[in-house]
């Protein structure tokens, strides 16, 4: 990427925490990533001047750093021959435009840029249902000359500047299992003759075309749009975060769809610049591996990923972050013995004594993540796994559990 | 009546105290301060039924940690440690209580949870995990804010499962 189709670097100023999530969003999304916020080496300095103490802030910036290019965002018309003005509330043209203007007087726009969208992305790697669909390559329009020096989507390594909201959603018992997670009709997952059964194929769910969309993601380095016919999903790489406008509620029931029946076209395209929404809805960033992670378990209904052989052991390469993650009936006890060394799934059932199908969407869940996976080396095979001896305060930790929460793990 | 001990380690300010806070119901003792850091070992009490009480105890900055061989010999369930990702050389901090507390760990287990992660998310809990690979078995990580209850919980409920995966509530 040449300099001119590089993000400026942007601090800001007499904003606070919230404010500069926004305007880092914003920069991304509506302004088509043309700036990313920075704590150190902006190129630029934006001040909000609306605020106590603004002005001597930016007055004192002034003489400290007095040819460095500065854009005051105010609702009041400001005259300073030293500044660019942005007027509140804020327009993409006229932010783009100070941006612009900026940039040339840093001595970036030597040269006129000429600007095209991306081009689209091609399908997913190995996952032919996405289409490109976005091969329009958005023409200049003299009538819009703001819009031919915009940018692609770029993020660099600091993205929004945001946090997006990361609790553990819910922790599941027994009782509620089947109710959230759901489950198959006419299978009994956790009857021994029915496990050859008890299966999905997550390619065909929403799961894996989140899985396969992030890759092409962060491949690319760039912000993409997952378009599914249903709610688009943004996905942010750097910041390994998705973005989608819709509640829980109705992304269980997209994620528990097997898509391939449906005949729905999947793609991903560059966000739409309409998705201005995103400045409305911070509560809606999800983790990547919290969402993935919720999308397997409702894919999974209880069932086991098909490219599991039933009858060999699983191994579970390190603790899934739980604190962060849905908490499905005995996750911790199954990690807890899989991290000991691999096992088949109804071994592990059977040890801890619990249903198959608590171990199958945990497994399921944990393979999304990449964190469990199927034995292959000899000696996993070889050996009986160990017998688990009960430790001897067995009692006693019994007793902290229970007093430590109301919830099963 | 034996005295059921949880330690809770880490480097300053990777918020043993407040971890302890969330989850027990009586409080540490107001420890005496030295550049607003612990400098002696104290502990909050958890009641369990049956009229029995675990303590968790706050070990003390690393500089003051001589004397706790002997504290820890008797008791001891398992090990907390709360590592700050703000800091320096966060994976240092970890290897360096990991081998300060190595044989205790070897006769029971530790549990890591790693703090501040909203002011920097970097290194990730995969690195943390990276960096455990020679580790067996591999203890849990987590993403832990020391004021959240339920983090805590998480963390020490993590810890005695892996002490015993059969354990029942």
């Amino acid at each position: 990427m040449d300099e001119n189709n590089s993000p400026l670097k942007v601090a800001l100023h007499g904003m606070d925490e919230r404010s500069c999530k926004v305007m880092g969003i914003y920069l991304q999304g509506p302004c088509k990533g043309i700036a990313v916020v920075v704590n150190d080496d902006a190129d630029i300095d934006i001040f909000n001047v609306d605020t106590v103490n603004a002005g001597k802030l930016l007055d004192e910036h002034l003489a400290k750093q007095p040819h460095k290019p500065i854009i005051v965002l105010s609702f009041q018309d400001r005259k300073h021959e030293k500044v660019l003005h942005v007027r509140k509330p804020i327009t993409i043209n006229d932010m783009v435009a100070s941006l612009e203007k900026a940039r040339s007087l840093l001595g970036k726009s030597q040269k006129t840029p000429i600007h095209t969208f991306p081009s689209p992305d091609k399908s997913i790697s190995d996952n032919k249902q996405l289409s490109d669909s976005d091969k329009k390559t958005e023409t200049t329009d003299p009538s819009r000359p703001i819009k031919q020096t915009l940018k692609p989507f770029v993020t660099d390594a600091g993205e929004q500047k945001k946090t997006s909201r990361h609790r553990p959603q819910i922790e599941l018992i027994d009782k509620s299992f089947d109710a959230f997670i759901g489950n198959v009709p006419g299978i009994d997952v956790n009857d021994p003759k029915q496990f050859s059964i008890a299966t999905y194929n997550p390619k065909d769910y929403f799961q894996s075309h989140v899985e396969s969309a992030y890759k092409v993601c962060q491949a690319k380095g760039k912000i993409r749009q997952l378009n599914s016919g249903w709610s688009p999903l943004l996905i942010f790489p750097h910041s390994r975060e998705v973005w989608l406008d819709a509640d829980d509620n109705k992304l269980r029931a997209f994620a528990g769809l097997a898509l391939n029946s449906l005949d729905i076209k999947i793609s991903i395209s560059p966000p739409d610049p309409g998705s201005s929404s995103l400045t409305r809805g911070l509560e809606k960033f999800h983790d990547m591996d919290a969402f993935l992670w919720k999308l397997a378990c409702w894919a999974s209904k209880g069932r086991y990923p098909d490219f599991l052989d039933i009858k060999r052991p699983v191994y579970l390469k390190s603790w899934p972050n739980f604190t962060r993650l849905l908490i499905t009936p005995h996750a911790l006890r199954i990690s807890a013995l899989l991290i000991q060394g691999p096992r088949t799934l109804p071994n592990v059932a059977e040890v801890l004594n619990i249903k198959p199908q608590y171990v199958f969407v945990f497994i399921s869940a944990a393979c999304a993540l990449n964190l469990a996976g199927q034995a292959r080396r000899e000696v996993d095979e070889l050996f009986q796994p160990p017998e688990i001896q009960p430790n001897k305060s067995q009692g006693l930790m019994s007793r902290i559990i229970s007093q430590l929460g109301t919830t099963k793990a | 009546m034996s005295q059921y001990k949880i330690f809770f380690t880490g480097p300053v300010g990777a918020g043993k105290t407040t971890a302890i806070h969330s989850i027990c119901d009586v409080p540490p003792k107001i420890p005496h301060r030295k550049s607003s850091t612990t400098v002696a070992m104290d502990y909050g009490i958890m009641n369990l039924t049956g009229g029995e009480k675990l303590h968790l105890y706050r070990t003390p900055g690393p500089e003051h940690s001589d004397f706790m061989s002997d504290l820890l010999t008797t008791g001891g369930i398992g090990l907390i440690l709360l590592i700050d990702n703000t800091g320096t050389d966060p994976f240092q901090d970890m290897k360096f209580f990991l081998n300060s507390f190595d044989k205790f760990i070897a006769n029971t287990s530790v549990a890591i949870g790693v703090t501040r992660m909203d002011q920097s998310k970097k290194p990730t809990i995969h690195d943390y995990n990276m960096q455990l690979h020679e580790f067996y078995p591999k203890p849990p990580v987590f993403t832990v804010d020391p004021k959240v209850k339920n983090d805590v919980s998480l963390l020490v409920q993590a810890l005695l499962y892996s002490l015993d995966p059969g354990l029942e509530d």
